[in-house]
């Protein structure tokens, strides 16, 4: 893309709007922490002036040596309490905006459409929400900071320009000097940490190859080349560490002893004024203390430059992600889907409701990409209670259906219906209520298994709980974990086989007890024995509720009462698994297909190494 | 900022075991002795430049502004120029000096780790978790690189900076002396009592932005799952807690840490107040001059930055020591498979007889008295089920481990006396998936033998019917595979790994069939590619599938780590046993 100057200069003002909508509510509290910096700024001014004042009428005058020196250790402990204090208030303001900030982007994060999802990489999105809101807090942090900086830099020059003009001009020459090395330091610092960072990746990188292809490498005696993989990559970290070291030799020394210069001009030049009688003992040593005085703020300054520069790229990448907006939402009047009772008298058991969950998808098309359409004129109609498995081979557009379903995506054409609704015309938290998906990569939370379970509905009893587990085929084992229900599990907790994570996923889904059930080859890794089990299970779960199972496995398809073939993004047969069988050749072609990749997975063994 | 060298309690070292550690790093070290000599060397030079500047304002005073003698006044200018020019060039030497021994032992300190831990067993990689292993190499040897950086510098200058001024204070005035110890033991005590608190409250901030980030990455990866249950609010609501605790926590080591800095600030201006005061009433007694008086005033300024650095740096040494003792720990083990003697001959059958294993640490047998004949040249199929103990037989039949009981043997001669160059030649296993490592599609091939030619690793592709796939690649067999293959597909991963076997022309082949599904296409070449590796070498496989077992010339049925059957498929349908259910619970699993 393109970017005109307009453009960027717009980009900018509302790269900083959002950080000035967030800093206007915390206003009060930034106020405070200036104003208490302005009183650190009064009593750190007033030091060097009473130890000049001190050395004159105390040590030169003999009068009253020790009022001048309560008064120095008075503006000493007035100093360090509006230090603290103006610290405490800088950072805990500037950790309250990275607070707020994060919430805010985790809560869009949540709310855009899974098409955004799909393009952005976890760790892209997980360090706008880190490091880059750690950049942003690092330069809130120094806005009071600066602020009072700044104006004990103005009034230490104004108070030293009033005393002495010329002497005043010798003093600070040095000092933007400092400043000016501190930027020049940081600028080159920065790409020179991240070379050697880069360098320690790639170390990284061998190291851990190595360490997993561990049997690889001991199989074929190839200790010594990785070995000599290694020699490359410590070298390098040296030679950039080195690298590294060598700016800081360059800057650091010049950025300690620049302001000695300014020392030296005032002990030649201010010494022969107090021999001339036009300056003070006291005022010669009271320039050389605000000398001193002013180093830090200045190198203060030139960083806040440099976190000012970081924080603006950080804004800009965390707007990216919230001026993004969500492509899928709620319709602006949604309509509630028709309920049992309201809804016409269905056939069915006399002695339960009538079951709802009508599918219809009427002339779908949609496409990932523009240009690659996955389903065209799809058409697909399931009665309330039926069940149908989705059969067709890889890019055949099956699973797109599921994701169609619960507006993961929109499609582009055509009207997908649920009981006569069409779905835009619901809210989404009762579309995705009321379609119930057991994804093919099952993704547990790092909660109790009881709470993942209950994910749908956290309030659910225990018997619900252990009804859904049941039903699910997953009751037996996990009370066979250590905390049984309780069992922690996700990355930090207790890590369950494939098989198992698809069961604690089905009995998710039986919880949430949803009209419409889509089955995206739950089964997948679950042991042959298992698989009969649940199978069996999942008949009971289907029964009178609409199913679509979508097959990647032969064995998956006998759960469905009938079968709709998908060919290059249509059905093109439908009928019983048998019919079809019977009278279909493309279905037997895509069957066979399915088997030949199955056989490692239906293998006797099942999967796992022992 | 502050306290970013937070140690865990667990990982302190008591003084003993801390001093023992430093004095190994020490002699490890020992190659950069001069180096370090140097660094310190230009150290002591920048640190007295440094205490120069008072004492020649000292001099300006009293001997020129006092007596007002312009000469002299110019003297002092130009000394005080001249002692800084020494100090920013020497200070410019430290860096590089300190920084040049530093990072060689690192380099050095991270080849020889890598170097001890690749000598080890696999039973030691089965010991150590691989995150465990990767740790000590890149976060434990890059946690000391901040001391090597800065700390070490640091340390040696601040010490000499307090050593040299307490000198320079008691030439001066020994009264005035005792100005600087009232108010030391204040920031001494308190900066100790700032790292304890600040140690502990930053490690309960480490803990909260952990568990933060994991909630936020379970959001995040999670996402397709909240979306379909509609538990957006529910999960933003639970980041939030954690958000807030977050919060909380960086408040609290915020509370903790503050006060330090206002104390630091209050004692700095508290020093000089009590330098004016007494020196004062020395000036008036006659006791010291006026320009003394002033060169502690400006002397006991720059004494409060060192001892602050003194105390900060007790932490960063002490977690260097502990990442250092990890890794001495490291280059303790020594490694338990040792190299035997004897080269195995051409060819042999493989005799397993009455192997028991057990992995170390364990109770429970893993395999317990299997014996097997291998005759040269035969086809062998393992199968059982999951945790049977069949992948260990594979294993051990290569000599990845040692059986606890029992013989394998090839030609006669025991694999634990057999040189372990001549073994991998003979015996060469093929684990499941194929693993690649980063670089290009020959040096993967390479693995097997380092010193191959292109042509060899053209040759090694070309037998197993795989060269011509790869060279349709743009750079052919040079093409870059990036991290862990990822530009390869599953099937193409698994040539690359054959490949290595067939660079190697091993008299014994050791499969470890994939479990995993390829798509129809690759699966076949991958087969082909199996099947011409496999030719009429001695195989045993660790077979899942039907055909490859089917295509064996016998079968060992492996349950709960015996032998329970061993025959032709025929023979072992027969006797209606294990095998025979295996088979037909395959069968059934398919449609009709």
């Amino acid at each position: 893309m393109t970017e005109t100057r307009s453009d960027t200069r717009s980009d900018t003002r509302s790269r900083w709007a959002l950080l000035r909508t967030t800093l206007a509510t915390q206003r009060r509290n930034l106020t405070i922490a200036t104003l208490i910096g302005l009183l650190w700024m009064c009593g750190k001014v007033a030091v060097p002036w009473l130890v000049g004042i001190g050395i004159d009428r105390g040590i030169e005058a003999d009068d009253r040596v020790w009022l001048w020196s309560g008064l120095v250790a008075a503006a000493g402990v007035a100093s360090g309490i509006f230090t603290a204090f103006r610290r405490y208030y800088a950072f805990r303001e500037a950790r309250w905006t990275e607070t707020k900030l994060r919430e805010q982007l985790f809560g869009h994060i949540l709310r855009l459409h899974i098409g955004y999802h799909d393009r952005s990489q976890t760790g892209q999105l997980m360090s706008r929400s880190s490091s880059d809101l750690q950049q942003i807090q690092a330069f809130v942090v120094m806005i009071p900071i600066t602020l009072s900086n700044l104006a004990m830099v103005i009034s230490v020059t104004v108070i030293l320009a009033l005393t002495n003009p010329l002497l005043t001009v010798v003093a600070l020459a040095p000092l933007p000097l400092v400043n000016f090395a501190g930027r020049r330091f940081s600028s080159s610092i920065h790409p020179a940490v991240q070379a050697v960072q880069q360098e320690q990746a790639e170390l990284a990188t061998v190291v851990e190859e190595t360490v997993s292809g561990v049997r690889v490498i001991k199989g074929f005696g190839a200790e010594s080349v990785q070995s000599a993989k290694l020699e490359v990559e410590a070298d390098d970290i040296r030679r950039a560490s080195i690298d590294a070291a060598k700016i800081r030799a360059k800057y650091l020394p010049a950025i300690e002893l620049l302001p000695q210069i300014g020392l030296i001009g005032v002990l030649g030049v201010g010494g022969l004024q107090v021999i001339d009688g036009t300056l003070t003992l006291g005022e010669l040593v009271s320039f050389n203390i605000y000398v001193a005085l002013l180093v830090a703020p200045l190198r203060m300054l030139g960083m806040t430059i440099a976190w000012g520069q970081r924080a603006a790229a950080a804004l800009k990448r965390i707007n990216e992600v919230l001026d993004t907006v969500p492509l899928i939402t709620d319709p602006e009047q949604p309509t509630a889907l028709p309920t049992a009772q309201t809804g016409s008298a269905q056939t069915g058991s006399p002695q339960r409701c009538a079951p709802m969950g009508a599918v219809r998808f009427d002339r779908v098309e949609f496409g990932y990409d523009d240009d690659l359409p996955v389903l065209k004129n799809f058409n697909l109609e399931l009665a309330a209670g039926q069940s149908i498995a989705l059969v067709g081979g890889t890019g055949s557009g099956k699973s797109t259906v599921a994701r169609l379903l619960i507006r993961f995506y929109d499609a582009e054409a055509g009207s997908i219906t649920i009981d006569g609704v069409p779905i835009g015309d619901l809210a989404l938290h009762e579309l995705r209520r009321a379609v119930g998906v057991v994804f093919e990569d099952t993704l547990l939370f790092h909660d109790s298994v009881a709470a993942n379970i209950a994910f749908a509905d956290p309030a659910a009893s225990h018997d619900a709980i252990e009804r859904a587990a049941r039903l699910a085929g997953a009751h037996d084992f996990i009370v066979g974990l250590p905390d049984a229900y309780e069992t922690e599990l996700g990355e930090r907790g207790y890590s369950l086989s494939g098989g198992q994570r698809q069961r604690i996923a089905i009995a998710r889904a039986i919880l949430a007890d949803p009209r419409i059930l889509v089955l995206d080859d739950a089964t997948s890794a679950v042991d042959p024995s298992k698989e009969h089990e649940i199978r069996s299970a999942m008949s009971t779960v289907m029964d009178g509720r609409t199913t679509i199972v979508i097959a990647h496995r032969p064995g998956t398809i006998a759960l469905a009462d009938t079968v709709a073939l998908v060919d290059e993004g249509r059905v093109i047969a439908t009928g019983t698994h048998d019919h079809l069988l019977a009278t279909d050749a493309r279905y037997r072609e895509v069957l066979a297909a399915m088997s030949d990749a199955d056989r490692a997975a239906a293998g006797p063994t099942g999967s796992g190494r022992s | 900022m502050w306290g970013m060298n937070a140690i865990e309690e667990e990982d302190r070292l008591d003084a003993d075991a801390a001093k023992q550690v430093m004095r190994r790093a020490a002699r490890m070290a020992a190659p950069f002795k001069r180096t370090v000599l140097s660094a310190i060397g230009f150290s002591a030079i920048t640190t007295l430049g440094l205490l120069m500047g008072p004492v020649i304002v000292r001099y300006g005073i009293d001997d020129g502004i006092k007596p007002a003698d312009s000469g002299t006044l110019r003297t002092a200018v130009i000394a005080y120029i001249i002692v800084v020019s020494i100090a920013y060039v020497s200070s410019r030497q430290q860096y590089i000096f300190i920084n040049r021994a530093g990072e060689g032992f690192l380099r050095l300190l991270r080849i020889r780790v890598f170097g001890h831990i690749q000598k080890q067993s696999l039973a030691f990689f089965d010991r150590n978790k691989s995150g465990v292993l990767v740790a000590r190499m890149t976060a434990d040897i890059e946690s000391m690189a901040e001391l090597v950086q800065w700390g070490l510098l640091q340390f040696v200058s601040a010490a000499l900076l307090l050593t040299f001024s307490f000198i320079l204070l008691l030439i001066l005035s020994w009264q005035l002396t005792i100005v600087a110890l009232l108010v030391m033991p204040v920031i001494v005590i308190a900066s100790r009592k700032f790292q304890r608190d600040s140690n502990a409250a930053y490690l309960d901030v480490r803990d909260n932005v952990g568990s933060n980030l994991s909630t936020l990455q379970e959001g995040i990866t999670g996402v397709r799952v909240i979306q379909a249950y509609a538990r957006e609010p529910e999960q933003t609501r639970r980041f939030e807690e954690s958000n807030r605790g977050l919060f909380r926590s960086h408040l609290h080591s915020l509370r903790v840490s503050t006060w330090f800095f206002g104390l630091v600030e209050a004692s700095g201006v508290i020093a000089s107040a009590l330098a004016i005061g007494i020196g004062g009433w020395l000036v008036n007694r006659g006791d010291v001059t006026v320009g003394t008086a002033i060169a502690v005033l400006l002397l006991l300024a720059q004494l409060f930055e060192p001892v602050q650095q003194l105390s900060q740096l007790y932490n960063t040494v002490q977690s260097s020591t502990a990442a250092l003792d990890k890794l001495f720990g490291i280059l303790d083990t020594t490694p338990d498979v040792a190299d035997g003697e004897l080269a195995l001959p051409a060819s042999g059958a493989v005799a397993v007889s009455g192997v028991g294993f057990r992995y170390p640490e364990t109770e429970s047998l893993v395999l317990d008295d299997v014996s097997i004949t291998v005759a040269n040249g035969e086809r062998l199929a393992v199968v059982g089920a999951t945790g049977s103990g069949k992948s260990t037989l594979a294993k051990l039949m290569a000599r990845l481990y040692d059986p606890t009981a029992g013989t394998i043997t090839f030609g006669g001669v025991d694999l634990r006396d057999a040189t372990i160059g001549s073994l991998r030649q003979r015996v060469v296993v093929v684990p499941q998936e194929g693993f690649l490592f980063g670089g290009t599609i020959a040096d993967n091939v390479r693995v097997a033998r380092a010193d191959a030619s292109d042509g060899d690793v053209r040759a090694a592709l070309d037998a197993i019917g795989a060269l011509d796939r790869f060279e349709q690649f743009e750079e052919g067999i040079h093409t870059e595979v990036r991290e862990r293959g990822s530009r390869l597909s599953a099937g193409e991963r698994q040539l690359v790994s054959l490949a290595r076997a067939a660079l190697v022309d091993p008299a014994v082949l050791v499969l470890d069939e994939a479990t995993s599904n390829l798509d129809p296409g690759t699966e076949v070449i991958v087969e082909h590619a199996l099947e011409s590796l496999m030719g009429s070498r001695t195989t045993i496989v660790v077979a899942h599938r039907l055909s490859t077992i089917r295509r064996a010339d016998r079968i060992a049925v492996i349950d709960a780590g015996k032998l329970a059957e061993l025959g032709t498929h025929d023979e072992l349908l027969a006797i209606n046993g294990r095998y025979a259910k295996l088979a037909n619970a395959w069968a059934s699993s398919q449609p009709n």
